[in-house]
């Protein structure tokens, strides 16, 4: 295994694309979270002058969503948007093997089929481990900047941190999918972002709004984004809103299991077509 | 003496398409085994196959009969075209060849691009190369830590004149080492120079296989001329022996059946009528002769 990642390890450390996608991501995580978080503070600061009341209810409802403990939650949330970036890096890695026939040259050289294929998987938990620390590191660094009395709850809702590498690798999971079976990085990449963006968002507000059954919440995307449910202070004020905020929270275990169930079965996917097709 | 390669049987279909059909042959150690067929024969597919990147639709094969484990890890290989990562240079393609296959070390690297002449080129990217030195890098690549058995599809493709020449010395230095090559060519003139053993394919099928002496040689081929051609043609019409008598622009060529032929007696005969020859040579047919023959009909 050691073997394999160090062989991955080779051919990603000079692929100019990594590192594209490293300083991409490096830069929209604590972008995007940090003018939310502002932009919020502000909103607060400003109601706050005028309407004393509702301003404080907000407060006493939600907190500050980028303190400590919620700002695990909030940012795991607003970073989750931006799972494209590092899937157009795993679509790329697995494409650039069918373009550069190397998926037939590793195994000629003397991995076995399997192989191949684990090693894409450690490529995939690795992009997601970069993409975990650097949201931890975002998440801790706002925690701390916004700060306004609960540091010492920093250690509560820790529980964000394995749940988003969990999203990550199952959605990446799912963009090495289809650029293992699609092979041609551009259609690929076109296909993720097209249902990923459009396709699945039409039919989870139809199955949701129209339909009003939770089968949305079993779509490949959606299975593994209700692990990080809409954060408390974004769904809305209400008692109906409080009440599906809690639902979503209480669902996440299930959730947890059919994420990790379906990750699987595309695993195993890949390796049952590895074993048996033409490279 | 060992089989390093049994394939039995093999078949491989695309859609409606038999690429291969039934095909089996042997690989005895220490031979250069060439495969041989027109485009689309089916030698790619074959190579394809043992090396595990295709998979047959019956039939199997078996490396190294006494110990197949790991087998990949033992072969050198080239197929069809240079493989690599275009955004890397030579060298950190080879560390990666060299990690997957564990076959050499570092060093090995530096001596196998010596080999191809490829060093001054070694820190450009792939990308950069010409296909010369794409194949060459290919070669390398394959010989990467002095493996026992070579697999080499079209080996000198790309290659110059020179880049030619060069290669085919290395295939013979490397089969005097005692290296087992199995090497898959059209260019026939290249597999009669180096190969020991031949299997022709054509259309999925194997015609014909073997040592390339008892492949080429079912009929002796006497090449004789003298000063004077008509009597000569004259008095050879008058000896027994030989199936057939064809002019050629210089020379008389007189066939006869497998080891019939007695040079020292058409010698005699032609001497003692008159006819003094300046030259009396026995022939192997050419590859390109029985190639053509055996893909023909």
């Amino acid at each position: 295994m050691l073997q394999l990642i160090k062989i991955e390890w080779l051919k990603i450390k000079r692929y100019p694309a990594f590192w594209w996608m490293f300083s991409i991501v490096a830069l929209t995580y604590p972008g995007v979270n940090l003018i939310i978080g502002t932009i919020y503070n502000h909103t607060l600061v400003r109601t706050a002058d005028k309407k004393e009341a509702l301003s404080q209810i907000a407060k006493m409802l939600f907190g500050n969503p980028f303190e400590f403990p919620e700002a695990w939650h909030t940012t795991a949330y607003f970073s989750s948007f931006f799972i494209s970036i590092p899937a157009i890096l795993v679509i790329m890695l697995i494409s650039n093997e069918y373009t550069y026939k190397t998926h037939r040259q590793n195994i000629i050289d003397g991995w076995s089929r399997q192989q191949f294929i684990t090693a894409k998987m450690m490529d995939i938990v690795i992009i997601s481990l970069i993409t975990t620390i650097i949201y931890t590191f975002v998440s801790v660094s706002l925690g701390v900047y916004f700060d306004d009395g609960h540091l010492a709850r920093w250690a509560e809702q820790l529980q964000y941190i394995p749940l988003f590498f969990i999203q990550s690798f199952a959605q990446l999971s799912i963009a090495f999918l289809l650029g293992y079976l699609i092979k041609k990085a551009f259609i690929a990449l076109g296909v993720f972002l097209f249902y990923s963006l459009i396709v699945e968002n039409i039919l989870v507000s139809y199955l949701k709004w129209k339909l009003q059954t939770h089968a949305y919440k079993f779509l490949p995307f959606e299975m593994s984004d209700e692990l990080i449910p809409v954060p408390a202070f974004a769904g809305g004020f209400g008692k109906d809103m409080r009440d599906a905020y809690e639902a979503a929270i209480t669902a996440i275990p299930i959730q947890l299991v059919c994420t990790l169930i379906f990750t699987g079965l595309i695993w195993l996917l890949c390796y049952k077509l590895q074993e048996k097709k033409d490279l | 003496m060992h089989q390093i390669l049994s394939v039995n049987n093999l078949s491989k279909q695309y859609g409606k398409i038999h690429a291969l059909n039934n095909v089996s042959f042997n690989v005895p150690q220490g031979c250069v085994y060439g495969i041989l067929g027109p485009n689309g024969s089916g030698k790619t597919t074959t190579l394809g196959i043992i090396l595990d990147i295709l998979k047959a639709n019956t039939g199997n094969f078996l490396w190294f009969e006494n110990n197949p484990q790991n087998y990949k890890t033992k072969i050198g290989s080239l197929l069809e075209t240079p493989n690599f990562y275009h955004y890397l240079s030579a060298v950190n393609n080879l560390k990666i060849t060299q990690a997957i296959s564990g076959r050499g070390n570092e060093n090995d690297i530096d001596e196998v691009l010596e080999t191809v002449n490829l060093s001054q080129r070694k820190n450009s990217k792939f990308s950069t190369y010409s296909l010369g030195m794409k194949q060459r890098l290919a070669i390398a690549a394959a010989l990467l830590g002095n493996p026992d058995v070579l697999v080499l599809d079209e080996p000198t493709n790309g290659l110059d004149p020179v880049g030619i020449a060069e290669i085919r010395e290395l295939i013979k230095k490397l089969a005097q080492q005692g290296k087992t090559i199995i090497m898959a060519s059209h260019l026939l003139d290249e597999v009669e120079k180096v190969c020991t053993h031949v299997a022709i394919l054509k259309k999925g099928n194997l015609l014909v296989n073997g040592n390339v002496n008892e492949v080429l040689a079912n009929e002796d081929i006497v090449e004789v001329s003298a000063t004077n051609k008509k009597t000569l043609i004259q008095i050879l019409n008058t000896m027994s022996g030989f199936t057939k008598l064809i002019e050629e622009q210089h020379t008389i060529q007189l066939f006869y059946p497998q080891g019939t032929a007695q040079l020292d007696a058409i010698n005699k005969y032609c001497f003692n009528n008159g006819v003094t020859l300046n030259l009396l040579t026995q022939k192997k047919k050419s590859l390109e002769t029985k190639f053509f023959e055996l893909t023909n009909n």
